[in-house]
């Protein structure tokens, strides 16, 4: 599904040179919940932004069903991102002038879509996250757990086949924590969503499928 | 997604009240007072009654006497030929300066060169200089007096509301009557109503009024004159010389030929008068009548300047400056202000970018909610232009005058302001859309 093919991140000021990525080789298949964990600072968010297309790689590349992204430019990479990937960030990233549904709806703007079939689709992933009677709610109104619960509907919203995870229960208690790692975990299962997640909580991890392990930007395991 | 912006647009504006309170206040600001001057513009220099027919109207002021003084320059120079010096002397003659002696016409220069100009539908001879006061009730009364002829009533097209004008043969008559304005009328009668037959006392003689027009307050006084006299009851005797006296003409041209050729026909005729008459002054060798059209006139008195048309370009020239100011400042405030509320946004930029956002869809987006709030802007606009023109014209600012809201002013202001609300909302948002969608979502504002 994902190959990264000997991926270099290097950050370059007038007098330092900062390897946050070291010739990474990694591969997720199609359908498997990956976990990255690693000290902070290892350069797992800085991996999981080049396989999200938010970022590029210095060398290397990147390969999505056997497709290399190499050559696109800005408006095919952010078509790319619209159709296939998902995010959800540590701090939700929720627009607070948007209500609910209208930032679940965010993704599908972007796409040829009817407003109504828009609205409807945005319903079905609020009401796959337990959320359908928070629609007209405001960010600010709900609780942290709510907020990740809508941002995990705004990831899937457009059916992408890849969720990328930057610490998603960060933020969280430990109980709503594992509210949220069940609906990843029941998207892994039941529709085949290949997700890759960052966390720097060994718990959360064991519950995925594979862990990979970074030290100083290099991948130790 | 033009929805879903509108929407965004309308809370983002509701959630920072001040900024959009300082942003709309600029907008509607500028548009109102822009509303407003061109309202009072079009009141004074647009095609309206009485001055209908501005736009044909050429206007005599002045009739210069000049001389001009050449001196004679020997230059003595010496050559040499067949070895022999020889002088070898050129003279040169230059301007070295002019005299002008400019006051207003003789009604005679009017009547007897400027009656049958070829480009002239009409031509009119009046004198607007002289003020009388009157007493009503032991009150001091100052009316601006026009002395005129029959045909000013032609050129002028006042709007009678009473009783008639005065006509070739009032002048031939030397009646004493009068037409007066419904101003005059209500200060010096008390009413408005059948003012015909009555009589005004002016300087001791009895006018009987024979009608009365409707008073439209304007700058120019031959415009809206407090009343109206045949000029024959002037004293034309008194008259300086066969040049000069008291009058100005007025020519009103066939509105198919150019200003420059009747301008060029006045010239002409200025040629016609006669240099040797004995009330010319010793040496004075050229007559030169100033034309100029209304436009010019009106620039003229706002920038003086020998060459009416080169103060008519000075005029729009500072028009332009001043509504470009008008225009360029509050969209330069505006750029301002919307550079640090859309960086503040540069999270959600961040995330809509993430979720496949191009650069283009960042730009329309910022410039929807730009526009959004120019209109809003242009609506408040059009509201504080109505109430400003409605106070000025009830307090009387501007004598009966009135201010009238021009719908196709309005248009195109409107149309300015959206075009301002693009402008000032494509530089922050093309700048922003370029923004690394890394270093964006670490700003993490939202």
């Amino acid at each position: 599904m994902i190959k990264l093919d000997n991926i270099s991140k290097i950050y370059r000021t007038k007098t330092i040179e900062t390897t946050a990525l070291n010739e990474i080789d990694l591969h997720v298949p199609k359908g498997e919940f990956l976990s990255i964990m690693g000290p902070s600072g290892c350069g797992k968010s800085t991996l999981l932004n080049i396989m999200g297309l938010l970022d590029l790689p210095s060398s290397g590349n990147i390969l999505v069903d056997g497709q290399s992204l190499k050559n696109f430019n800005g408006k095919q990479l952010a078509k790319f991102r619209n159709e296939k990937l998902g995010f959800i960030f540590q701090s939700f990233h929720l627009i607070p002038d948007l209500s609910v549904i209208d930032n679940v709806e965010l993704p599908l703007l972007y796409r040829s879509i009817s407003a109504k079939e828009r609205r409807s689709l945005a319903a079905a992933a609020l009401e796959a996250v337990g959320l359908a009677n928070r629609k007209s709610h405001f960010p600010n109104q709900l609780s942290g757990g709510q907020k990740q619960r809508v941002a995990i509907a705004r990831a899937i919203v457009g059916k992408p086949d890849i969720i990328l995870a930057d610490e998603p229960t960060g933020n969280l208690d430990s109980v709503m924590g594992d509210e949220v790692m069940d609906i990843l975990i029941r998207l892994n299962r039941e529709n085949k969503t290949t997700i890759v997640m960052v966390t720097h909580d060994e718990r959360m991890a064991k519950k995925t499928d594979r862990l990979v392990r970074l030290y100083d930007g290099t991948q130790v395991a | 997604m033009i929805s879903n912006y509108i929407k965004l647009a309308w809370r983002v504006l509701g959630r920072r009240k001040f900024f959009t309170f300082i942003s709309l206040f600029g907008i509607s600001f500028t548009l109102g007072i822009l509303m407003v001057i061109f309202s009072f513009l079009q009141g004074e220099l647009g095609n309206n009654a009485p001055n209908s027919n501005k736009d044909d109207l050429i206007l005599i002021e002045t009739l210069r006497l000049q001389r001009i003084y050449y001196d004679t320059i020997p230059v003595v120079d010496t050559v040499m030929l067949n070895g022999q010096e020889i002088f070898d002397t050129t003279m040169e003659t230059r301007r070295r300066g002019a005299s002008r002696w400019n006051s207003s016409m003789n009604n005679g220069i009017a009547e007897e060169f400027l009656q049958d100009l070829p480009s002239a539908e009409n031509v009119t001879i009046f004198n607007g200089d002289t003020q009388h006061d009157v007493y009503v009730n032991g009150i001091k009364l100052t009316l601006q007096t026009l002395y005129s002829d029959a045909n000013y009533w032609q050129v002028f097209d006042h709007q009678i509301i009473e009783g008639r004008t005065f006509d070739d043969t009032d002048m031939e008559n030397v009646a004493q009557v009068t037409v007066i304005s419904t101003k005059t009328a209500q200060e010096y009668f008390g009413t408005t109503d059948n003012i015909v037959d009555r009589e005004l006392l002016l300087d001791g003689t009895n006018f009987k009024v024979i009608g009365m027009y409707q008073d439209k307050s304007k700058i120019i006084p031959f415009i809206s004159p407090d009343l109206v006299i045949p000029y024959s009851n002037m004293t034309l005797a008194n008259q300086d010389s066969y040049y000069h006296g008291y009058f100005t003409t007025v020519i009103q041209k066939r509105s198919d030929v150019e200003p420059d050729v009747v301008k060029n026909e006045i010239l002409t005729a200025a040629t016609m008068i006669p240099m040797d008459h004995p009330s010319k002054p010793e040496g004075y060798n050229e007559v030169i009548l100033m034309a100029k059209t209304y436009n010019e006139m009106y620039a003229q008195g706002i920038y003086s300047d020998d060459d009416a048309s080169k103060s008519l370009n000075i005029m729009k020239w500072v028009l332009l400056g001043l509504l470009t100011f008008f225009i360029v400042l509050p969209t330069l405030n505006l750029i301002n202000l919307n550079v640090s509320r859309i960086m503040e946004r540069s999270s959600e930029i961040g995330v809509r970018k993430a979720f496949g956002a191009h650069q283009g869809n960042i730009i329309f987006q910022f410039i929807i909610e730009n526009i959004i709030q120019t209109i809003l802007g242009g609506i408040l606009g059009l509201g504080i232009a109505i109430v400003l023109m409605k106070f000025i014209n009830t307090s009387g600012f501007l004598g009966t005058n009135t201010m009238v809201f021009n719908t196709k002013f309005f248009i195109y202001s409107f149309l300015l302001t959206i075009v301002f609300g693009v402008v000032s909302g494509f530089l922050p948002a093309y700048r922003m859309s370029k923004l690394n969608i890394v270093n964006a979502l670490k700003e993490n504002k939202i």
